[in-house]
């Protein structure tokens, strides 16, 4: 040690460093934002909006955010919160269905015998199953969403959408069986299946 | 293990949720009754081919361009 050498400076805190690891924790997940915005407020613009909100407040938390972890569920938490307090508010209520009412269709039933592999859902282009998608109601919608288009866990969806697993549980099964429903009567009146729609 | 049981337990087992001891069970039952065999196949290639249905779309350039210049002022 040479204590007649003057300690340097401190060099400065890289203007960019907060910049940088924004890029690379948060914008990378910027299509997941905008696939799962695009299916809340079902509208580019809204959808649009909401991301850039979303962003902008993530920026701004971003020394909250435990570098390292989960910025996808960390961000999409931030999306949801946006989209209930602000657009949701503006633009539409949920929905008032008793979600205990809506019964599963059991597709397989009706189908096993003339398209057990499931062939007929190779003729059902994107736009079709983002149109079903979009009439799902809210609570089965963002659920499905989390999970079969972003591929999140059951726990990541529990801490999103803050319920408990169990309850990710039950509505996925029941949104996944809505939605095939739906697939199934596109099928059958578009000709790709013979079958009886419900 | 019953039918009722097993496709209780679908998605779960399908997502790759469920304990090892319950995915045993599972595993067994769709071996013994091929019902179940080919209804938990269907199921697995509706999953499929949601998952390669929705994932991709992606953000638009300009949303991307507005949300660099929103943050960083570009």
């Amino acid at each position: 040690m040479a204590p007649s050498t003057p300690t340097p400076p401190t060099p400065p805190v890289p203007v960019d460093a907060k910049r940088e690891s924004f890029e690379r924790e948060a914008l990378v997940h910027l299509d997941a934002l905008y696939r799962v915005a695009l299916r809340l407020t079902n509208n580019a613009a809204d959808a649009d909006d909401l991301v850039q909100e979303t962003m902008l407040k993530a920026y701004r938390a971003w020394d909250q955010y435990e570098k390292g972890t989960n910025a996808k569920g960390w961000l999409l938490t931030i999306l949801r919160h946006a989209f209930i307090n602000e657009y949701r508010r503006r633009t539409r209520h949920p929905e008032n269905v008793n979600l205990d009412t809506i019964e599963p269709f059991a597709v397989f039933g009706e189908i096993q015998d003339e398209d057990p592999q499931g062939a007929f859902f190779d003729k059902i282009v994107d736009d079709e199953v983002l149109k079903a998608i979009d009439q799902l109601p809210e609570t089965f919608r963002e659920t499905l969403v989390l999970s079969d288009v972003e591929g999140m866990s059951y726990q990541e969806i529990a801490k999103i959408l803050e319920i408990p697993v169990g309850t990710v549980k039950s509505r996925l099964f029941r949104a996944r069986q809505a939605l095939q429903g739906k697939l199934y009567d596109y099928a059958v009146s578009n000709g790709y299946i013979k079958g009886t729609p419900a | 293990m019953n039918c009722r049981e097993c496709v209780d337990h679908l998605y779960e087992f399908l997502d790759r949720e469920v304990t090892p001891d319950l995915e045993r069970d599972i595993r067994q039952h769709l071996v013994e009754c091929p019902p179940c065999g080919e209804q938990f196949d269907f199921e697995a290639i509706y999953l499929k081919f949601l998952r390669a249905r929705c994932r991709t779309q992606g953000a638009p350039e300009e949303l991307k361009r507005r949300v660099l210049r929103e943050l960083f002022g570009e």
